[in-house]
């Protein structure tokens, strides 16, 4: 279903991809784990058989969530929990879900209470990474998701289970890597839009398939020139609604790194191919980059956000905001302030799921991007 | 005459601010800490402990809320952060507030077991100063058994890693027989803190929650010493005496509805509240955030364990099920009859199970439930008419109830 689209299918698929989900998972006779931001090791989700989807929010109405979880909660979370509630809670079995920050504390109870027919794991992720306690936790974690997915199922799973996992999830990121390679020097190839859905896409179906047309369409990009486009740096945890893209696009902006979790951070999820599986899980955790919720050193974010900047010679920094989003809350002021100080222009766009007009987006950009021309092209 | 416990709360936090003040000059470090965190290690090391949330509840008590909570949104921090951090931004930026201040501090202890803004409010204070901060990571206290043992192993590792940072900071062994000393000081007042807050059983009831959110004070800053045990055991003995005259906050035929509250108070409207309450026969007894500071240690246990136990396994860090069951267990054992759930805009680590809370609890005790939502320090976000009237109308179904 999967292995042969074209890059306007996997936008199209990607928009909405729980029709085709359902329709997978019920030809193929599997079950659909759900997951929520961030961390979540899918690869053993994936290595039990079943499908791991990482529920990125809906745009469609909220109806229920909002009686759960206050209007000053972040709208994913909000989003998430509409979409299981109203709209596509049959396709799933169940949910291995992280615990990240004051509004995902208490979700997997909220979840857990609310679908009682279903399958609600924990998964609590350090929220410190420096010290060697971190490395022993997310193992432990590891651990205890295995063996409580094997309780559940009734399945066992071997280390050639992990590994075929980690093969397929691996050639996954590799492959979006090459492709985030050749738009970056080739934004005529692949519009922005087009490149982050098939990184969001890549988080929610299955990747045995996917992986067939990743490589279908990283062999049909034909090289173009740097037309008239400016490079920039995406910063924040998720872009959302992909519209936001389209703006990006229009003003021919070109995205040529980026710390999102629909983004870099995934691909750095890369996981090596030596000794123990679950140690080589393990060890990924503290490869990522910067995710404010777990580090505890807003430097760290500064340093790699500079480092990107000089290395792509991007021309400017957008930063997403998500709406009552603390953990980005805390932090912005002072990146802002040191950012600036190094003479980098950035922008931040304020975003939140179910936004159904980008107007305010769009005019902002289109300042700030007047500017830039203006400034420093 | 012995002191009253009024007048030893005011002795005893007199002492440790002058001496918080005068630290560096006695060669002591201080050390910020969340109010919910082993702060004994602390103790046991003579660092001196401050908590930026008591000096942020004296200025939100005092009505300081909206003005300083102002300042620092011009400084690029949101409306709908927590209302302490807020405030206390807005304080190192002005000096505005209603006490002498707090000392700056040298190093950071933040233990996420109580919310996860309070790490990143102290990571903001640490960069302006490029200090030390230490992460105290306590996962969710989840229902599986196993999961439990393994969670207060992996908090037992960061105790011993905490110890490590404060010889590193300070160049000073840890004395683990100091540490035992502390431990006793804490275990002992706390079973005395509990059982001044349970004499919110007797009829009437000796005690509100506003006595026990004042009474709550020392437990807070001045666990693990001798003081505080002395504190405590006046206190109590206080207590007892007007449950022996029968003396209740409202009068035995007044005090109609027992009451439950979910959250932290309204900091601003505390003595109102009381007086509204009270002209309806209402007195709220208890909440599950006073007993945040009921610990139970086990001295037979090692130091280190009976401190993960217990910290990983408070209120705010428990599954909504374990805090449902908390709460039913207060329901009972104060025979109460009314339950007010506060949304917190300020707290989302609390409030947010508030609404599943809510569903449970009514279901369980058959008692409804006013909900209402405002901020516990930013009068901005209180609307006074509103929910007056909600309090009215609560009292009125009460009463309907009960005819």
């Amino acid at each position: 279903m999967w292995d042969s689209l074209s890059i306007k299918e996997v936008v199209e698929c990607a928009k909405d991809p729980y029709p085709s989900i359902r329709k997978w998972i019920k030809d193929n006779g599997k079950k659909a784990i759900g997951s929520t931001f961030a961390d979540v090791p899918e690869e053993v989700i994936y290595a039990f058989g079943f499908l791991p989807v990482t529920i990125m929010g809906t745009n469609k109405p909220l109806k229920k969530a909002p009686s759960h979880l206050p209007d000053n909660a972040c709208s994913l979370a909000r989003s998430n929990l509409e979409l299981i509630m109203s709209y596509e809670r049959d396709i799933f079995d169940g949910f291995v879900l992280p615990q990240v920050c004051d509004t995902t504390q208490h979700l997997s109870d909220i979840w857990r209470i609310n679908f009682p027919d279903k399958y609600v794991e924990s998964y609590l992720a350090p929220r410190q990474a420096d010290r060697p306690s971190a490395r022993y936790w997310v193992k432990e974690e590891i651990e205890r998701i295995i063996s409580s997915l094997s309780n559940w199922s009734g399945k066992k799973i071997t280390d050639e289970d992990l590994w075929g996992a980690i093969k397929i999830h691996n050639e996954n990121k590799i492959l979006l890597k090459e492709i985030y390679d050749i738009k970056k020097n080739n934004p005529e190839a692949l519009t922005n839009k087009e490149f982050f859905a098939l990184m969001k896409l890549s988080q929610q179906v299955d990747k045995t398939e996917l992986n067939q047309s990743l490589k279908k369409i990283k062999e049909s990009l034909k090289p173009g020139k740097n037309n008239g486009y400016t490079d920039v740096i995406l910063v924040g945890i998720t872009c959302d609604p992909p519209e936001i893209y389209d703006l990006f696009d229009e003003i021919k902006l070109n995205i040529v790194g980026d710390t999102l979790l629909v983004g870099t951070r995934y691909i750095q999820g890369i996981v090596s191919a030596d000794g123990n599986p679950i140690d080589a899980l393990t060890e990924r955790h503290f490869k990522r980059g910067f995710f404010s919720p777990i580090h505890d050193n807003v430097y760290k974010n500064f340093e790699e956000v500079k480092a990107l900047y000089k290395e792509t010679k991007a021309k400017a920094i957008i930063y997403v905001h998500i709406e009552f989003c603390e953990s980005q809350e805390y932090d912005l002021p002072d990146l802002k302030k040191m950012i600036k100080n190094e003479g980098i222009l950035m922008h931040t766009l304020d975003t939140e799921y179910q936004t159904l007009s980008l107007s305010h987006v769009r005019t902002r950009l289109q300042a700030f991007f007047e500017s830039l021309k203006g400034g420093s092209l | 005459m012995s002191p009253t416990s009024k007048e030893m709360s005011k002795k005893i936090t007199d002492e440790y601010m002058y001496e918080a003040f005068h630290a560096h000059e006695q060669g002591k470090l201080i050390g910020y800490s969340t109010a919910i965190s082993p702060v004994e290690l602390f103790v046991a090391h003579d660092i001196i402990p401050i908590y930026p949330e008591n000096h942020a509840v004296a200025n939100l008590t005092a009505k300081k809320g909206a003005e300083l909570c102002s300042v620092v949104e011009s400084m690029g921090y949101t409306n709908h952060l927590c209302a302490y951090a807020r405030s206390d931004l807005a304080y190192r930026k002005t000096g505005i507030t209603v006490t002498k201040g707090i000392p700056e501090p040298d190093l950071f202890l933040a233990c996420n077991a109580q919310c996860f803004t309070l790490t990143k409010w102290f990571q903001v204070l640490a960069r302006k100063g490029n200090l030390p901060v230490f992460v105290f990571d306590t996962p969710e206290h989840i229902m599986d058994t196993n999961a439990r043992k393994e969670i207060v192993k992996y908090c037992v590792l960061q105790l011993k890693e905490l110890i490590s940072f404060l010889e590193e900071v300070t160049k000073r062994k840890f004395d683990y027989d100091r540490l035992k000393e502390v431990m006793k000081y804490s275990a002992q007042s706390s079973i005395l803190y509990k059982k001044f807050l349970d004499m919110a059983q007797y009829k009437p009831s000796p005690i509100s929650i506003f006595d026990a959110l004042i009474g709550m004070a020392i437990a807070v800053y001045r666990r693990g010493t001798q003081e505080c045990v002395d504190y405590y055991q006046t206190l109590c003995d206080e207590i007892q005496a007007k449950v022996d005259q029968g003396i209740g906050v409202l009068p035995k035929e007044k005090e109609k509805y027992r009451l439950y509250w979910e959250n932290l108070p309204v900091w601003f409207k505390f003595s109102d509240h009381a007086k509204l309450l009270g002209s309806y026969g209402g007195v709220i007894l208890t909440s599950l955030y006073v007993h945040a500071w009921s610990f139970e240690f086990d001295l037979d246990k090692d130091p280190l364990v009976t401190l993960a136990e217990n910290y990983v396994s408070r209120f705010s860090n428990s599954t909504i099920e374990d805090r449902a069951d908390m709460a039913t267990e207060l329901f009972k054992k104060y025979s109460m009859n009314g339950m007010i759930m506060f949304m917190n805009r300020s707290c989302k680590a609390v409030s947010f199970a508030v609404p599943t809370l809510k569903e449970i609890l009514t279901k369980r005790t058959g008692i409804p439930a006013l909900v209402f939502e405002s901020d516990m320090g930013d009068q901005r976000f209180y609307s006074e008419t509103q929910i007056r009237t909600r309090i009215e109308a609560y009292f009125e179904t009460l009463d309907r109830l009960q005819a």
